[in-house]
C-alpha cells in the first residue's frame, strides 16, 4: 500500500510540476524553454526505449521525429487552407501515427540484429530520409522547410493557441501521457522481454521469444513516441526544415538520453532538461557552446557511463547506510577546486576565442592583450587542477568507507 | 512411443564432422544421459535439438513434429527447454524478473504491450513458487549478474524447468559446483523434473548413474551404445573407449 | 561521350582510392578490436587541417609528411587514454564514445580554425595539366593523389602479406579471438594499429584537402560515406573494402557525369505526365541529384539482403 501510494505520489507531483511552472515562471522566454523541454523529454524517453531498454543503438532516430513533425505541419496547413477539418489537440497524434507507420516500414527489415549492424542500417536510413528530403521538396520544402499556421483550428477550452503559453499546456497533457505510457511500457510483457533481449537475446529465443519481435515492438513504440514529439515541435515552431530529421537531430537525442543515463527510466529526462537549459542558458553567451556540449559528451562517455540518473543512483548504498553526510565534506574539497579549474579553462577558451580586446565573462573584465589576464587564468586552472588531483584520494577513501559493508554487528542489529 | 527421436543426424562445421549419423529414440518420461569424451559433439547435439544450430542431414522430430530448420524459438514453443553449459542467464534483470519471463511466453503472455506484469497475481506466484523449488527465494530481487556462481547455476535450471516444457536438455547442470553443491543440485534435479522427459549431458558419473535410467555413449559423433546403467557399465567397447578411465577416476 | 566516360572513370578512380585510404585503416582497426571507429574521418579532416597550417610556413610538402604523423600520435593517445577505458562497457559504449569524438572533433577544429573554408592549394610543382584528352585536362595534381593511393595501397599490401606484424594482423582478422593468445604485447598491438590507421586517414586528408576543400563539415561528407563503404565490403574484410571503395567511387562519378533522369526516361518510354503533379519532384528526378543517396540506398539494401557484405563472413 506504501508503494502504491508513492508511486501515485510521485506521477501527482509530476503533473502538479508540469502545471505549476508557467505560474511560477511565468516569462514569454521562460515559456518557450518550457515548451522546448517538453518536446526533448518525449523525444529523449523514446530514444531510451530502444538504446537503454532495447539495447538499440540508433544514429538515426529523427527519421520519425522529422517525420511525425512534417506530415503535422502538412496538416496544420490543410486546416488553415480549411481542405481539412481537425482538432489541434490532436495534431500531435498525427505526428504519432506517422512515426509509427514509418517505425513499422523501418523496423522490418532493421531489426533483424542488434549491435552494430542495427547501429549502420539506422544510420542507412537516416542518411537516405535526409538526404531525400532536400531532393523532394513538394513534401519537405528543400533548405527553407515548411511552415503552419497552429491559430486556424477551432478553439480547445477557450485556447486559441495564439500565445506559446496555450501551446504549453496541450504539450503538458501530451508529455504526461507519453510519459505515463512509455513508463507502462516497461512494465508490460513486451517491454520487460525488451530488457531480456538487449541482456542475452539468445537466451530469450530459448524461453520461446523471437528477439526480432520483441525488438519490433519496441522500434515502433519508439518511433511512434518520436513523432508524438515531431508534432509537438510542428505545434510549438509551426516550421520544419531538414534539420528536423538529419544526423545532427538524431546526434542531439542520443546526447540527451546518454548524458541524462540510459539505465534508468528518468534519465533522459534528467538530459533532457539539463541539455535544453544549457542550450538556452549558455548559447546565448557564447560561440562555443557546443564545443562545452562535445566536451561534456565525451567526459559523459568516459567517466560517467550511466550518466546522470547513475551517479545520482551510485549515492543509494550509502544513502541506505545512513552514511551520505560522510561524503559532504570530501565532495566540497574536491569540487570546489574542480570547478576553479573548470571556470578558468572556460574563460581561457573565451579570452582566446574573444572578437573584443576586452571580455566580460563571470563578473570578470579580462583584456585580451594583457599578460596579466592570461596568467591569472592560468594560474587559476594549474591551482585548481593541483587541488583536485590532491584531494581525490581522499575523496576515494570517504566514498570507500561509505559503501563498505556493514559490520557483523550492524547487519544483526538490522535483521 | 518416442516423445523424441533422431534419425540419421549429421552435423558438419566446413569439412569438420561433428557429428556423424546419431539414431536415438527416447521414451515419454525417460530420465537420459548422454555421456562421452570432450569433444565428442555432446553440446553439439543439444544445440541441434535446440535449434541453435540447423542439422546438414537427417531428421529430429518432437512427438511427430519434424524439428529441423525451426528457430530456437519455435522448438521452445513446442515445449522443448533447456539449460545451458555455460551460465547464460539475463544479467541486468533481477532473479525474480529472470524467472518471470521464462514463465511468459508459456503463460500465453505473448507480446503483449497492454497488460502489467506485477498485477498478473497468478504469473507473479508462479514465479515464486519456482523460486522457492529452486531455493532462491531469498535472493528474488538481486541482479542475476551478482549472485553466487552455484545460485546461477540453480537460476539457469529454474529457467528451464519453469515453464512447464515436457522435455527439459540439461547440459552440464552440475559443472563447476563443489560436491555438497553438486548433490543438492541432483536433488533439485530430481524434484524439478518429476514427471517430465530429461536428456542431459554430464561428466560426472556418480550423477549420471544416479539419475539416469538410460544411457547413451557418444564417442566422436557416433553413438557406439546406448542402454540402461547396468548394462553400459558392462558394456566392453564403451569400458574400453570411455567409461574405463572415468570410472577410475571417480 | 567517350570523353566523358574517360574523365568520369578517371575521377571515379581518384575518388575511390582515397576512400579507401580511409577504408582499409577503417576495417583493419574493426577487425582487431571490434570497435567501428564513427571518428575515423574526422582525423581526416585532423590531417588536412595540420596539414594546411604547416603549408603556411613550411611548404606543401613538410604538411605532406609532418600532418599525418601528429594525427597518428593523437589516433593513438585516443586509443591509449579513450577507447581502451569505454572498452569494458561493451560495443555500443565505444561506438558512442566514436560518435562523441567525431562531435568533439568538429566543434575544435571550428574553435582552432574558424568556420570558413581554408584556402589550402595544390602545391606550384603539380600546377599543371598532366595530359590533355579530348580538348579536357587532368591535373597533375589529381595524378599525384592517384600516385600516392596506389603507392600506399601496394605498401599496405606488402606490409599486410609479408612482415611480421602483417601476419599478426591478418591471424587477427581471420580469428579474433586469437589475438589474446598472441602475447603480452597485445594493447600496444591495438594502439599501434589504431595510430597507424588514423595516421593514413590524416594523409587521406593531406592529398584532399586542396581538392576537395578544406572545410570544418569536410568529416561528416566523407565520414557516413566510408562507413557505407567499409559495411558494404563486408565487415572486416580488406579486398571487400577495396571493391566497395571503388565501386562507391565510381558510381557517384558516373551518377554525377551521366546526365540522364527521370525526364529522359519517362520520354524514352513515351509516357507524360503534367506538370505541378504533387509527385512532381518524383517526375524531374535526373541521376545527379540521387547521386548522393546512393551510396546509403545501397548499403540499406545490403545490410537487408546481405548482412555479412560482399565480402565479410562475420556479421558482428
Amino acid at each position: 500500500m506504501k508503494a502504491l501510494a508513492a508511486k501515485w505520489g510521485l506521477w501527482g507531483g509530476y503533473l502538479a510540476v508540469l502545471l505549476l511552472l508557467p505560474q511560477v515562471f511565468d516569462s514569454i522566454l521562460a515559456i518557450s524553454i518550457f515548451n522546448q523541454m517538453a518536446i526533448a523529454i518525449v523525444f529523449a524517453l523514446s530514444y531510451n526505449m530502444l538504446l537503454g531498454q532495447g539495447g538499440m543503438l540508433s544514429f538515426g532516430h529523427a527519421v520519425y521525429f522529422g517525420l511525425g513533425g512534417f506530415l503535422a505541419v502538412h496538416v496544420l496547413r490543410l486546416m488553415e487552407f480549411e481542405a481539412v477539418y481537425f482538432s489541434i489537440a490532436l495534431i500531435p497524434l498525427i505526428g504519432g501515427l506517422t512515426g509509427l507507420l514509418a517505425g513499422i516500414f523501418a523496423g522490418s527489415f532493421s531489426t533483424r540484429k542488434a549491435g552494430t549492424v542495427f547501429a549502420m542500417i539506422s544510420l542507412g536510413i537516416g542518411e537516405l530520409v535526409a538526404a531525400s528530403s532536400l531532393i523532394f521538396t513538394g513534401f519537405f520544402g528543400g533548405e527553407a522547410g515548411v511552415s503552419g499556421d497552429r491559430t486556424f483550428g477551432p478553439p480547445l477550452f477557450g485556447m486559441d493557441f495564439f500565445s506559446d503559453t496555450d501551446v504549453y499546456y496541450l504539450a503538458v497533457f501530451w508529455v504526461f501521457v507519453s510519459t505515463l505510457f512509455m513508463y507502462l511500457f516497461t512494465r508490460t510483457p513486451a517491454g520487460r522481454m525488451a530488457n531480456a533481449v538487449r541482456d542475452n537475446p539468445e537466451r530469450a529465443e530459448f524461453i520461446g521469444y523471437s528477439a526480432r519481435w520483441v525488438r519490433f515492438i519496441s522500434f515502433c513504440a519508439a518511433g511512434t513516441f518520436a513523432g508524438v514529439a515531431g508534432g509537438l515541435f510542428a505545434l510549438n515552431y509551426e516550421f520544419l526544415t531538414d534539420e528536423n530529421l538529419n544526423l545532427v537531430t538524431s546526434g542531439r537525442v542520443l546526447l540527451m538520453a546518454y548524458i541524462g543515463g540510459l539505465g534508468f527510466f528518468i534519465g533522459p529526462i534528467i538530459g533532457a532538461i539539463i541539455l535544453t537549459l544549457m542550450n538556452f542558458l549558455l548559447s546565448n553567451y557564447t560561440e562555443l557552446f557546443l564545443l562545452y556540449l562535445g566536451i561534456l559528451f565525451v567526459l559523459t562517455v568516459l567517466f560517467l557511463p550511466r550518466g546522470f540518473a547513475g551517479f545520482i543512483m551510485m549515492h543509494q548504498t550509502a544513502w541506505l547506510r545512513g552514511r551520505l553526510h560522510g561524503l559532504a565534506l570530501p565532495y566540497l574539497l574536491t569540487g570546489l577546486p574542480a570547478l576553479l579549474f573548470i571556470l578558468s579553462a572556460v574563460c581561457l577558451l573565451e579570452l582566446s576565442h574573444a572578437s573584443e580586446p576586452v571580455l566580460h565573462f563571470l563578473g570578470l573584465s579580462l583584456a585580451r592583450d594583457s599578460t596579466l589576464s592570461w596568467a591569472g587564468l592560468v594560474l587559476g586552472a594549474g591551482l585548481g587542477a593541483f587541488l583536485t588531483a590532491r584531494s581525490t584520494p581522499r575523496l576515494r577513501r570517504a566514498w570507500e568507507a561509505a559503501n563498505a559493508p556493514e559490520t557483523r554487528v550492524g547487519r544483526e542489529r538490522a535483521s | 512411443m518416442s516423445i523424441l527421436s533422431l534419425r540419421g543426424l549429421r552435423k558438419n562445421f566446413g569439412a569438420t564432422e561433428i557429428i556423424r549419423g546419431v539414431d536415438l529414440g527416447i521414451e515419454d518420461g525417460e530420465k537420459h544421459a548422454i555421456i562421452g569424451p570432450n569433444g565428442a559433439g555432446k553440446s553439439t547435439l543439444f544445440h541441434l535439438i535446440s535449434g541453435r544450430y540447423a542439422p546438414s542431414a537427417g531428421a529430429i522430430e518432437f512427438k511427430g513434429q519434424s524439428l529441423a530448420n525451426l528457430p530456437p524459438h519455435r522448438i521452445n514453443r513446442l515445449g522443448i527447454a533447456r539449460s545451458f553449459q555455460v551460465t547464460n542467464i539475463f544479467p541486468r534483470l533481477s532473479v525474480f524478473e529472470n524467472i518471470r519471463c521464462a514463465l511468459l511466453w508459456p503463460s500465453g503472455y505473448r507480446y503483449s504491450f497492454w497488460r502489467l506484469l506485477d498485477r498478473e497475481a497468478g504469473l507473479n506466484r508462479e514465479t515464486g513458487q519456482v523460486l522457492e523449488k529452486i531455493g532462491l527465494a531469498g535472493r528474488a530481487e538481486i541482479p542475476a549478474g551478482e549472485i553466487a556462481y552455484s545460485e546461477q547455476r540453480a537460476l539457469e535450471l529454474g529457467m528451464a524447468i519453469a515453464g512447464g516444457a515436457e522435455l527439459i536438455l540439461l547440459d552440464e547442470p552440475v559443472a563447476g559446483m563443489s560436491h555438497s553443491e553438486a548433490d543438492k543440485a541432483v536433488e533439485l534435479i530430481r524434484r524439478v523434473t518429476e514427471g517430465k522427459t530429461l536428456i542431459m549431458v554430464e561428466h560426472d558419473m556418480n550423477i549420471v548413474f544416479e539419475l539416469a535410467d538410460r544411457i547413451s555413449v557418444l564417442v566422436y559423433g557416433e553413438v557406439i551404445a546406448s542402454g540402461a546403467p547396468a548394462e553400459i557399465r558392462a558394456n566392453a567397447q564403451v569400458q574400453e573407449a570411455y567409461l574405463g578411465e572415468a570410472l577410475s577416476d571417480a | 561521350m567517350p570523353e566523358v566516360l574517360v574523365f568520369a572513370t578517371l575521377n571515379g578512380l581518384v575518388t575511390g582510392l582515397l576512400l579507401f585510404m580511409l577504408a582499409s585503416g577503417l576495417t583493419v582497426i574493426f577487425s582487431m578490436m571490434g570497435v567501428l571507429n564513427f571518428a575515423h574521418a574526422s582525423f581526416y579532416m585532423l590531417g588536412a587541417y595540420f596539414a594546411y597550417s604547416i603549408s603556411l610556413y613550411f611548404g606543401y610538402w613538410t604538411g605532406l609528411i609532418l600532418a599525418p604523423l601528429i594525427v597518428g600520435v593523437l589516433g593513438a593517445l585516443v586509443e591509449r587514454y579513450g577507447l581502451r577505458r569505454v572498452h569494458q562497457h561493451g560495443h555500443v559504449a565505444e561506438l558512442v564514445f566514436t560518435f562523441g569524438l567525431a562531435f568533439l572533433i568538429e566543434e575544435a577544429v571550428q574553435f582552432f580554425w574558424g568556420q570558413d573554408t581554408k584556402n589550402y592549394q595544390t602545391p606550384d610543382l603539380l600546377d599543371f595539366p598532366l595530359f590533355t584528352l579530348f580538348g579536357q585536362e587532368f591535373s597533375a595534381y589529381r595524378g599525384f593523389m592517384l600516385a600516392i593511393s596506389i603507392g600506399i595501397f601496394i605498401g599496405l599490401y606488402q606490409v599486410l602479406t609479408r612482415s611480421r606484424v602483417g601476419l599478426i594482423i591478418q591471424a587477427a582478422i581471420s580469428h579474433p579471438h586469437m589475438v589474446a593468445n598472441l602475447g603480452h604485447n597485445v594493447p600496444l598491438i591495438f594502439t599501434a594499429v589504431f595510430g597507424i590507421g588514423t595516421a593514413l586517414a590524416g594523409l587521406a586528408g593531406v592529398i584532399a584537402g586542396p581538392v576537395l576543400t578544406t572545410f570544418p563539415g569536410m568529416a561528416l561528407v566523407l565520414g557516413s560515406i566510408v562507413f557505407v563503404i567499409v559495411v558494404i565490403g563486408g565487415l572486416g574484410s580488406l579486398p571487400g573494402a577495396l571493391i566497395a571503395s571503388l565501386l562507391i567511387g565510381l558510381l557517384q562519378s558516373y551518377a554525377i557525369a551521366a546526365n540522364v533522369g527521370m525526364p529522359e526516361l519517362l520520354e524514352l518510354l513515351g509516357l507524360e505526365f503534367p506538370r505541378s503533379h504533387p509527385l512532381d519532384d518524383l517526375w524531374t528526378l535526373n541521376l545527379a541529384q540521387i547521386a548522393p543517396i546512393l551510396p546509403f540506398l545501397l548499403l540499406v539494401l545490403v545490410l537487408i539482403f546481405r548482412p555479412t557484405g560482399l565480402m565479410g563472413k562475420r556479421e558482428q
